[in-house]
C-alpha cells in the first residue's frame, strides 16, 4: 500500500516520516516533491572500478543554472533530509523532469526503511537540459511494510550531500564469494 | 506491502520465497542483495529484424562495460516466489556509478522462478566482476488469487535476449 498526501503530512506531524525542511505545499496526492541542492559531483576516473575508490570532482551549481550534455551524468542531492522508520520510500522524478529526458535516479529507486539523509540523486540527460539550485526536480512516496521492521545502518547513513558510490568498501571486507 | 527483509528470510524459510544460492548476510532492510552470474551477452549488431549478441564469459580481471552500449546479464542466483510478486533493481552504489541493472522493466512476475536477465546500460564506463553484489530484489503482497505466469521468459536460467515478432509465436 502506498500512503496518500494526506497521510504523509500526518505522519510528518507524527515523527514517523522525515522530510526537513518540510512544505506542505510541495505535499501532491502521493507523494511529497524534493528540490535540487547546489553541489553536484562528476567522476574523474576515465573507468570505474568497484574495487577501488572512484575520483571525482565537485561542483556548485551557479545561480544562472548548469548545462547537462545529452549523455552526461553526475550526482546530485536533495536539500531535503528524508526517512522513515515506519515506512519504505521510493524515489521518482517528477514528471517535467521526465518529459525533459533527465533521469533522477539510476536503477535504485528503493530507500531501505531506517534510512535517513538527503537523497543522491543520480542525473542523466539523455537531451541536454539546463539544472537550476533549488528547483523541484523529484518526488518521494512512501509504502506500508510487512514483517518485522530491522533498521537501516549501512555505509551511506546521514548524508548531507551528494554521496558517490562506496561499493569498494564490500570488495574490502566481502570475501568475493564464487 | 513490501516485505522488510526479516520477513523475507522467514518465507525464505518456510518456502515461499526460493533464492539459490541464499545467504543471509545479502539480506537487506527491505529487499535481498543478488549477485552478477558469469555470463554476458555483448551487442555485436542489428541485421534489420533483430539485435544480434555475443555471449562472453567475464574474465577474473573484470569486464569493462562501455556508455552507449547495451549488454544482457543474469542473476547468479535462482530467484522466484509462488506468494508475492517481485521487483528487481540495481544497488544505490551501482547505481551511484551511472549503471543500470534494467531497462524499465523492474516487475518480476508471481511463480517465476529463474536466473533473471539482466539489462545492463552504463553512463560511465565501468569494470564488472563476476559474483559482485550488484542489485537488489524485493518482495511485494498480492490482493487477488495467483495465476500461474506461463510467459515466454518464464523458463530461462541464462541472459536471453528478446524473442522478435518472427520466432514470438514458435
Amino acid at each position: 500500500m502506498i500512503l496518500t498526501g494526506e497521510k504523509i503530512k500526518e505522519e510528518v506531524a507524527n515523527n514517523k516520516i522525515e522530510i526537513s525542511p518540510f512544505d506542505q505545499q510541495r505535499v501532491t496526492t502521493n507523494s511529497c516533491d524534493l528540490s535540487l541542492g547546489r553541489t553536484i559531483i562528476r567522476y574523474t576516473s576515465p573507468i570505474i572500478d568497484p574495487k577501488s575508490e572512484p575520483s571525482y570532482e565537485e561542483i556548485t551549481i551557479p545561480e544562472d543554472g548548469f548545462v547537462l550534455k545529452a549523455g552526461d551524468f553526475v550526482l546530485g542531492h536533495s536539500n531535503e533530509k528524508i526517512g522513515s522508520d515506519f515506512y519504505v520510500p521510493i524515489i521518482h522524478g517528477k514528471s517535467g523532469t521526465a518529459r525533459m529526458g533527465l533521469f533522477v535516479h539510476i536503477t535504485a529507486d528503493l530507500i531501505d526503511i531506517g534510512s535517513h539523509g538527503v537523497s543522491t540523486f543520480q542525473l542523466y540527460a539523455t537531451l541536454p537540459v539546463k539544472l537550476y539550485p533549488n528547483m523541484l526536480i523529484a518526488q518521494v512516496s512512501f509504502w506500508v511494510p510487512f514483517g518485522d521492521i530491522v533498521l537501516y545502518q549501512g555505509k551511506y547513513q546521514n548524508s548531507t550531500g551528494p554521496r558517490v558510490s562506496m561499493v569498494y568498501k564490500d570488495f574490502k571486507y566481502d570475501i568475493f564469494k564464487k | 506491502m513490501i516485505l522488510t527483509g526479516s520477513k523475507i528470510l522467514e518465507e525464505v524459510k518456510a518456502g515461499n520465497i526460493f533464492i539459490d544460492p541464499f545467504l543471509e548476510e545479502q539480506i537487506n532492510p527491505n529487499s535481498y542483495n543478488y549477485r552478477l552470474g558469469s555470463t554476458l551477452k555483448v551487442f555485436t549488431g542489428f541485421d534489420g529484424e533483430k539485435s544480434l549478441f555475443q555471449e562472453i564469459e567475464i574474465p577474473e580481471k573484470g569486464y569493462v562495460l562501455e556508455p552507449g552500449r547495451m549488454y544482457l546479464g543474469h542473476t547468479k542466483e535462482i530467484i522466484g516466489s509462488s506468494k508475492y510478486a517481485m521487483s528487481i533493481i540495481g544497488r544505490s552504489s551501482m547505481g551511484r556509478y551511472g549503471l543500470f541493472l534494467q531497462v524499465s522493466a523492474n516487475l518480476g512476475h508471481t511463480t517465476s522462478c529463474h536466473k533473471w536477465t539482466l539489462e545492463l546500460v552504463a553512463a560511465h564506463p565501468i569494470k564488472l566482476y563476476s559474483g559482485m553484489k550488484i542489485g537488489q530484489i524485493s518482495f511485494w503482497c498480492n490482493q487477488g488469487s495467483v495465476k500461474e505466469y506461463n510467459g515466454k521468459y518464464g523458463f530461462l536460467n541464462y541472459p536471453q535476449e528478446s524473442f522478435t515478432p518472427s520466432t514470438i509465436n514458435l
